[in-house]
């Protein structure tokens, strides 16, 4: 298992080179080859979805991918969503201001899962704000406010397209 | 876990029953199975390739055979053991003449454990049926070509 | 101290929504958890862990894992020498007459037998925790299985297999507690109702797994330790005794922890023991992370109950005794004593007037995983059986449901109440306050009782059934012993609090600044709240049993009105005026009435540590105190839960249409936060109620150890639940405050048990629910079992 490749991503902007095992899964590649701890992981089989990233803006479980086959791509985690001033992205103020985190560590994947969901659904309703939450899994909360926290998030996001020049959800690949 | 069932095939009682105590042929048989060795006259050692859903790793086998009686029934002590887990347990197997073939009659009770019963258990009962059958049908196979070409 | 202070502190921010201090570091994935620790030379730790539930270990071969690249160390239990020895009990038994107990506690790693399926046999050290694995993969272990210990019953059969040989037989504790005469009431009763009632075995499943990171400075002759416990003080102390350190000298921190749930108490895991010898052993940082799997068989379970209760009443529903025994697996060893069995016998009591009450408990080793508290720790269980007593003798009366509770409650009048048991903290288990109709019949009026009632309202489209349940509960939360805190001004005028209790997300970098904010009338968001770091504070015991709010939460209201004293007193110095004449608001001392005239907190703090001068014998520098708190006893939460759920008569798969929670936990410190904490409890009830279940074959394997088949519930499951609150403050602390953290989860069962029975009664007369957890299948057997009995109608 000593063979290693090299691989090249862009991980929220930057450029990274290493040579890596093949069987290094990309939750460990970022969290430790890279230090971003921000992603999480909670049951490395694919079920949790704390370690949810943005694989070239699709929602993937970082768990599920080895580090190798996100050669050539684009990877956004946690760490990038806030505004270079630490200002936290519209999902991440609604998410503290309805008190949609408890212990926080499934929290990153919910708003990894959720930057691509609210691009494509700028208007979701409660049940396919829950249906699009199902696969990630919170224990602490209940659910309930991270549901108030997206349809508040949905809000203010759609309220901020209407103005013009809005920078692009700085995320999504 | 428990496996029971039935299979006939085309070819007499003692071709039958010497296939089944013949390491070459079984070792054909078992889905994969990469060897199996008979240490002595009734047991037999070998190693087996199995994947379970999510849990697929390698695993040594013992089979001893107790009560045999040929050509009608055996029954066998299974032990399997690899890094994913472990089955042991019994087997009974009997033969019988129907319609000018054979007709086995089969039941096995494994307990299972470690990697492959914590994870693998839904899919463990269908992926056991789904092997005895490739198996008994590979079985089948090689009993045909050996019959024919004899 | 009084509780009245709070006039002149002036409430400003305890009962308001206040935004939490913490949300920004774990919203922008910079707040550390255990596995974000990796000093630099870190090795991976992986262990070898029995597949099997019971057998004797013929021998552990670690020559092929030692001989692999990468491979520092491979160890088997020998291999620790002297360090090696079991845990110590963590809870001795209480002081309850005729009262039998063994403890066995658990090894580091296993020796001549295995008990468990994933009981650790041996640890692999390597330069990464793929290497480790690899290695781990290649350790021999020549186990001789033994036939396993899974059913209670069984179990205590004579013959049984013994998990521990040198005990007689599989008992682990015999506990009887009784209360006026049940002969009597037995023998005047109008209705003997006696049922089997059974609550299997669930998991706290915290989306972060354990893990341990120990770092060994052998110069300066310090261990630390990064730890994922509810407890880091204990566990300190505990490690520095087997490590023959000081307890200076060893640092536990318990940063942000991903869920607790209250495996993460447990004391001491194999795991936390191994891991900090190995660092020193070594010389260099080690670190282990459980995965998902290990978590399934490695951290602490909760739930398996067998109840034969029997609840004796008059013609008009009164009770007049309830007799209940039941059976508890402890799993393979018993560290956490009987805390989880007294608390299910404790609570089935409930809110309820039960004048003569017999109980007796029989813990039982069995061959699976330690039982410690999760959630609710035992309580759930006592719930359950009484309230599904009422829900029977109702019917049989021909009362209503409601009715019935009504005319058992406690009237408001009988507190403090002496329930004459002891509780789990040692203590009689008193009452302190409680009024429980006003809730009851809040929950009935809010949840529409009547009109769910009525005919047309139990059926839903395509033959889809309702029903609805109503249950309630009482808690004894926030025991003892005591915790502290440390309250400081800063010189920049920031207040930092330090306390020894760990937080897993209850929010306590919020509530805890609350209350210190409000002491020193300054913002929650100028409050730094420093938890779990054994260096900053190393009182205190842990937190655990609802009681972080009420214990700690009393300590920071002790030192930050200390602090509040000290800097009153300061101001009224420097300003030239009486110290009643001081008032401390927006982070600034001032002349009431003359806000201009005034010296911001920051400044009172350097004046009080002064460069030139001396401080005055008998004071003390700084803008800073420590305070402590220790309830006499536990402070009595309560509530009512209502759910209204939907069946599918052909697949059985119930939706939850409506839930209720109104709960009492009195003084409430940050309503957003006491409601996060309900609406995450009652998705953990409505998992243990129908979703989760660990499934163990005869040989003691988990057969669903994984989250792909342990179905924790999702947001398309768990509906918005309804809250309403109300606060009968406790008399047993200053702030008034009592738990929440484990009410949302206790009374689910219960709730759903009677609304299912209730939407199903048309199609399967005489159903019962009798077990938890349910799911679709089971329910499936349970309908056509009594739709046979009764004579098998189709829907």
């Amino acid at each position: 298992m000593s063979q290693r490749f090299p691989v090249r991503v862009t991980v929220n902007g930057a450029l990274h080179e290493r040579e890596v095992e093949p069987r290094l899964l990309l939750s460990d590649f970022l969290r430790h080859d890279l230090e971003l701890a921000g992603t999480h992981v909670g049951c490395e089989h694919g079920v949790c979805g704390a370690c949810t990233v943005l694989l070239d803006g699709r929602a993937v479980r970082s768990c599920l991918v080895f580090a190798v086959q996100a050669d050539g791509a684009e990877v956004t985690t946690v760490e990038a969503l806030a505004g270079p001033d630490d200002e936290l992205h519209p999902l991440q103020a609604a998410f503290h201001e309805a008190h949609g985190l408890q212990c926080g560590f499934c929290t990153p994947g919910f708003l990894m899962t959720l930057i691509p969901f609210l691009a494509e659904n700028p208007d979701p309703d409660e049940d396919t704000i829950r249906r699009a939450i199902s696969g990630n899994l919170c224990r602490c909360t209940g659910y309930h406010n991270i549901v108030k926290a997206v349809r508040a998030a949905a809000d203010r996001m759609g309220a901020a397209a209407h103005e013009p020049a809005e920078e692009d959800v700085r995320v999504g690949g | 876990m428990r496996l029971e069932g039935e299979f006939t095939f085309h070819a007499p009682r003692e071709a039958v029953w010497e296939a089944l105590l013949d390491p070459a042929v079984i070792a054909q048989a078992i889905p994969g199975a990469e060897r199996l060795d008979r240490v002595d006259e009734d047991r037999y050692e070998g190693t087996m390739k199995v994947g379970v859903g999510p849990v697929s790793g390698r695993y040594e086998l013992r089979v001893r055979i107790e009560e045999k009686e040929p050509p009608e029934r055996y029954s066998m002590r299974i032990d399997g053991k690899g890094a994913l887990g472990h089955a042991s347990g019994t087997a009974e197997v009997e033969l019988a003449d129907e319609d000018g073939g054979t007709r086995m009659t089969y039941v096995s009770d494994l307990a299972i454990g470690g990697r492959i019963a914590g994870v693998g258990q839904r899919m463990l009962d269908t992926v056991a049926r789904s092997m005895t059958q490739r198996g008994l049908e590979s079985l089948e196979r090689e009993i045909e070509r050996r019959t024919s070409g004899s | 101290m009084s509780g009245d202070d709070r006039a002149d502190g002036g409430a400003r921010s305890v009962g308001r929504d206040v935004p939490r201090n913490e949300d920004r570091l774990l919203l922008t994935g910079r707040a550390l958890f255990v596995d974000d620790v990796e000093p630099t030379g870190t090795l991976h730790a992986a262990f070898v862990r029995s597949d099997w539930a019971h057998g004797r270990l013929r021998g552990v071969d670690v020559t092929a894992a030692r001989a692999h690249p990468g491979v520092v160390a491979a160890w088997t239990a020998e291999d620790l020498g002297d360090y090696w020895a079991p845990g110590p009990l963590l809870v001795s038994p209480p002081p309850i007459e005729r009262l039998e107990f063994h403890a066995r506690t658990q090894v580091p790693l296993a020796k001549d037998k295995v008990r468990h399926v994933g009981e650790p046999i041996a640890v692999v050290i390597a330069e990464s925790r793929y290497l480790a694995e690899d290695a781990a993969a290649l350790v021999e272990v020549d186990v001789d299985p033994l036939p396993a210990v899974v059913d209670l019953e069984a179990g205590l059969e004579p013959g049984a297999p013994l998990v521990h040989d040198d005990l007689e037989s599989n008992l682990s504790a015999r506990v009887v507690q009784e209360r006026g005469d049940w002969e009597a009431a037995r023998a005047q009763a109008d209705l003997l109702l006696a049922r089997r009632l059974r609550y299997d075995r669930g998991a706290a499943a915290a989306i972060e797994n354990r893990g341990i990171v120990a770092e060994w400075d052998a110069r300066a002759g310090e261990m630390t330790i990064w730890d994922t416990t509810q407890a880091p003080i204990p566990i300190r102390n505990g490690l520095a005794r087997m490590l023959g350190l000081s307890e200076g000298r060893v640092r536990v921190v318990a940063p942000f922890i991903g869920g607790g749930f209250g495996p993460k108490i447990m004391m001491f895991y194999p795991e936390e023991v191994v891991i900090p010898w190995a660092a020193m052993t070594l010389g260099r940082p080690v670190k282990w992370i459980e995965d998902r799997r290990e978590n399934f068989f490695a951290t602490t379970q909760e739930r398996l109950q067998i109840h034969d209760a029997e609840i004796a009443l008059s013609a008009d529903g009164r009770i007049l005794g309830v007799k209940d025994r039941f059976l508890h697996d402890v799993g393979a060893y018993d560290p956490y004593g009987l805390t989880v069995p007294i608390n299910s016998q404790c609570t089935l009591l409930g809110p309820y007037d039960v004048p003569a009450y017999h109980s007796e408990f029989l813990a039982v080793f069995t061959n699976k995983t330690i039982v410690s508290p999760v959630r609710g720790a035992g309580r759930q269980h006592g719930v359950f059986v009484m309230e599904r007593l009422l829900d029977l003798a109702a019917r049989e009366l021909g009362i209503d449901r409601v009715e019935i509770r009504r005319r058992n409650f406690l009237p408001p009048d009988a507190f403090p109440h002496d329930n004459n048991v002891i509780y789990q903290d040692f203590a009689p288990l008193v009452y302190d306050s409680g009024n429980y109709r006003p809730a009851l019949e809040k929950a009935v009026e809010r949840i529409g009782w009547k009109e769910w009632r009525r005919p047309e309202m139990r059926r839903g489209e395509g033959g889809r059934r309702r029903g609805i349940g109503i249950v309630n509960y009482v808690e004894g939360t926030g025991i003892g012993p005591y915790e502290g805190a440390r309250v400081t001004v800063e010189t920049g005028g920031r207040v930092r609090v330090v306390t020894g209790v760990g937080t897993q997300g209850q929010g306590h970098f919020t509530s805890f600044a609350q209350i210190a904010a409000d002491a020193l009338g300054v913002d929650p968001a100028d409050v730094d709240v420093v938890t779990g770091d054994t260096r900053e504070f190393h009182w205190g015991t842990g937190t655990f049993a609802s009681r972080s709010m009420v214990v700690a939460g009393n300590a920071v209201h002790a030192a930050a009105s200390k602090v509040r004293e000290k800097a009153v007193e300061r101001a009224a110095a420097e300003l030239g005026v009486e110290e009643e004449a001081i008032e401390l608001a927006d982070g600034r001392a001032f002349v009431r009435g003359e806000p201009a005239c005034g010296i911001g907190l920051g400044e009172l703090a350097v004046k009080a540590n002064p460069l030139r001068g001396a401080v005055r014998g008998g004071s003390e520098p700084g803008l800073e105190a420590s305070g402590y708190f220790g309830p006499e006893r536990g402070a009595t939460a309560s509530g009512v839960h209502a759910c209204v759920v939907e069946v599918d008569t052909e697949t059985m798969d119930v939706e939850i249409v409506r839930y209720l929670v109104v709960h009492d936990c009195g003084r409430i410190v940050n309503p957003a936060i006491v409601e996060g904490q309900i609406q995450g409890g009652v998705a953990m009830g409505i998992g243990n109620a129908f979703y989760e279940m660990l499934v163990h074959d005869e040989s003691g394997q988990l057969l669903n150890a994984s989250f792909m088949d342990y179905l924790l519930p999702t947001a398309d499951v768990v509906p918005r639940i309804e809250t309403a609150h109300f606060e009968t403050p406790s008399p047993l602390n200053p702030l008034g405050v009592k738990g929440v953290g484990e009410a949302g989860a206790i009374p689910v069962a219960a709730a759903f048990a009677q609304a299912l029975e209730d939407a199903l009664a048309p199609i399967a007369p005489g159903l019962e629910i009798r077990e938890i957890p349910l799911k679709p299948s089971r329910l499936w057997e349970l309908v056509e079992a009594a739709r046979a009995r009764a004579g098998g109608e189709a829907p």
